[in-house]
């Protein structure tokens, strides 16, 4: 499939350039053309994104859905495309700006929100192209295709007051510290303590210890000994903490929000260390968090903004639930770690580019864990701005099969895409490369992943 | 949650080889946030020792200490307790409340932590609260040979301490704890 034919690409271009095809409609990322032909036909192609695609991050551009005939329309700048709606290229994010396409997938998933029993099929389906900014749906969306809600709406508000007072006594149980709960325990037995300013004078009053529960035991069931021996996770997850996102006013700086919110983050990974002693905290795990609780946090509905911690913690518990064989070291090198869904990611580009597999694998020996452990283990979150992998988050997490399959798919295509580079390039280059992934249309990308996934047969 | 040890009258290496080892078993690194040290370490290497425990360490000056250095008394604020510490042989009668007393008015503090006596007492009285944590070594004293090993940890938590004693009373380490609070912070007027 990746035949090389110079002469095709040329030809096909004439035949559709009337249509203003795109130039890189012809690269060799479709399966029946070759190397991307002299631009000088195509009359769009001054305007046109060459692959790799632009550094422009357009919010509207997508295929539009019920396009008959093959191939598709690939995605275009608005510029290009007749759209009645748009009459300049629409800057990035602005929700006033949504294209007519993006209109009408934001009421389709509205009316599917709104209605009693959500068809999580179609809202997976519609999710999977992209939920729009700035229309507040994402927060609920996620918790529906996350299973945090259920489908029916009649059971929402039991089901959130369920999990959210759940988490409630999970903070009582596992954040305080030994004083507290030693002083708990003493008022629940109604100790008086001595008052300084009492006046009077006197010996004070020794009391016994009982079961060796004092701050210096080595007691295994000691409260204080499991203290101190946890505060090394515990650390370990403030310092990660403190470092999410540091260009994220959100996340960090002095401001009141900031603090409060790495707060939060912090009682969700210590509950969730202290809750799965089998994996504990693992560094990364504050990235995977970190769209997860902005999503939630942002969410315009205040009942909900506020339950933010709570909701986060669930949805964080059921998303590592598919990955949770990622951060276990002991796991690496078994049939569900991440060294063999590394290899799949492998397979997956031998499959659908042979050539680059070779040059990549084979030619220039650059090693998928070097660059694919940190794509896998946290879900694409460091290749891209943040605002961008909170759509690709939309793909992964609208995946009816769990976000892994979807994941090494956008893997495979984040290859495919800059496939010229790596192949012009040796170890040093593409390892540079991989590592610090360009900027490019997500839209694009994701369309491309989602072209994997159709002709996986071939 | 700030512990803070208060240990002291060692004598090591004249009066005692070392710390019994029940004792140093438990006073590990990481734990302790201050210590305070009534002193008679009394050499430099006791003071290492103690330096490694925690960063934060207070010591005054007993008359057998070795480093002349050591101030006579010493305040600090942990929390919202004012702590003093002296090592007690300038009290005179020695470890007479009454005296002791007018010492913590003088330093206007909340709890003083003295020594000298080699003997454990935690008294209060008008001004605050007096904590003795004997000896840490068991070493003998000016007034008595008969000396039980025992030091004293504080936990303070908001206007709350609670006092872990520990003694070890024929090889076996025996603690105790005492709780007392106060009712508010105190507007100090410097």
């Amino acid at each position: 499939m990746e035949a090389e034919a110079p002469g095709n690409g040329t030809g096909d271009a004439k035949a559709m350039g009337k249509k203003g095809v795109p130039e890189w409609l012809n690269s060799s990322l479709w399966a029946s053309s070759s190397s991307p032909p002299a631009s000088a036909s195509t009359t769009a192609a001054a305007r046109l994104p060459r692959s790799p695609p632009s550094p422009k991050i357009v919010a509207p551009a997508r295929a539009p859905i019920p396009k008959p005939p093959p191939p598709p329309r690939p995605p275009q700048p608005p510029s290009e495309a007749p759209r009645p709606s748009v009459d300049a290229p629409p800057d990035d994010r602005s929700p006033s700006r949504l294209s007519q396409e993006e209109v009408s997938r934001q009421f389709q998933l509205l009316a599917e929100l709104s209605k009693k029993v959500v068809n999580i099929g179609e809202l997976r389906r519609l999710a999977s192209q992209g939920i729009p900014d700035g229309t507040g749906i994402r927060s609920i969306v996620w918790k529906l295709l996350l299973g945090y809600l259920p489908y029916e709406r009649e059971f929402w508000m039991q089901e959130l007051a369920k999990k959210r007072s759940q988490y409630k006594a999970f903070k009582e149980e596992f954040l305080m510290n030994p004083s507290e709960m030693a002083r708990r325990l003493e008022e629940s037995v109604g100790h008086k303590n001595e008052a300084l300013e009492t006046g009077g004078r006197g010996f004070l009053m020794r009391s016994e210890i009982t079961h060796d529960e004092h701050p210096l035991s080595l007691g295994k069931t000691s409260v204080w000994n499991q203290f101190f021996q946890e505060t090394e996770i515990i650390e370990q997850i403030e310092r990660d903490v403190k470092r999410t996102h540091p260009d994220m006013q959100f996340f960090c700086g002095d401001s009141s929000l900031a603090k409060s919110n790495q707060e939060a983050l912090r009682h969700i990974l210590i509950i969730f260390a202290k809750l799965n002693p089998g994996i504990r905290y693992v560094q990364g795990m504050n990235e995977i968090l970190a769209p997860l609780f902005y999503v939630l946090r942002n969410d315009p509905d205040q009942n909900n903004a506020v339950y933010a911690e709570a909701d986060a913690f669930f949805c964080f518990v059921e998303l590592l639930s598919g990955f949770r064989d990622n951060f276990c070291q002991k796991l690496d090198n078994s049939v569900v770690g991440i060294r063999y869904t590394i290899s799949k990611l492998s397979e997956l580009l031998k499959k659908h580019d042979g050539e680059l597999w070779r040059h990549l694998e084979i030619t220039t020996k650059v090693n998928p864990q070097f660059y694919a452990f940190r794509w896998i283990t946290l879900l694409l979150t460091q290749e891209f701005n943040f605002v961008d992998s909170l759509h690709i988050w939309d793909a992964l997490l609208s995946d009816p099969d769990g976000p892994q399959e979807t994941l090494l798919r956008v893997c495979c295509a984040m290859l495919i895409l800059v496939r010229k580079r790596l192949l012009a390039g040796d170890f040093t280059s593409n390892l540079k490369l991989l590592q610090n992934y360009p900027q490019t249309n997500i839209n694009h990308l994701l369309y491309v992943a989602n072209k994997l996934h159709g002709s996986s047969a071939g | 949650m700030v512990l803070v040890l208060a240990i002291g009258d060692l004598h090591i290496p004249h009066r005692a080889p070392d710390l019994p080892a029940k004792f140093k078993s438990m006073l590990v690194p990481g734990k302790i946030q201050h210590i305070l040290c009534t002193g008679n370490l009394c050499i430099k290497e006791v003071h290492d020792y103690l330096k490694s425990l925690s960063p934060d360490l207070h010591i005054t000056r007993g008359e057998y200490d070795e480093d002349v250095r050591y101030p006579e008394n010493k305040t600090l604020m942990i929390g919202q307790f004012k702590l003093g510490l002296c090592h007690g042989h300038q009290i005179v009668p020695w470890g007479d409340l009454d005296s002791l007393a007018m010492l913590q008015r003088q330093l206007d503090v909340d709890i003083l932590v003295t020594g000298h006596t080699h003997q454990f007492k935690a008294y209060k009285h008008e001004g605050g609260v007096v904590i003795n944590p004997g000896s840490a070594t068991g070493a003998y004293s000016s007034i008595t040979y008969d000396v039980n090993p025992s030091f004293v940890l504080m936990d303070i938590d908001g206007l709350r301490v609670v006092v872990y004693v520990y003694e070890l009373i024929d090889g076996e380490v025996k603690v105790d704890k005492i709780d007392f609070k106060k009712t508010a912070t105190t507007q100090s007027a410097h």
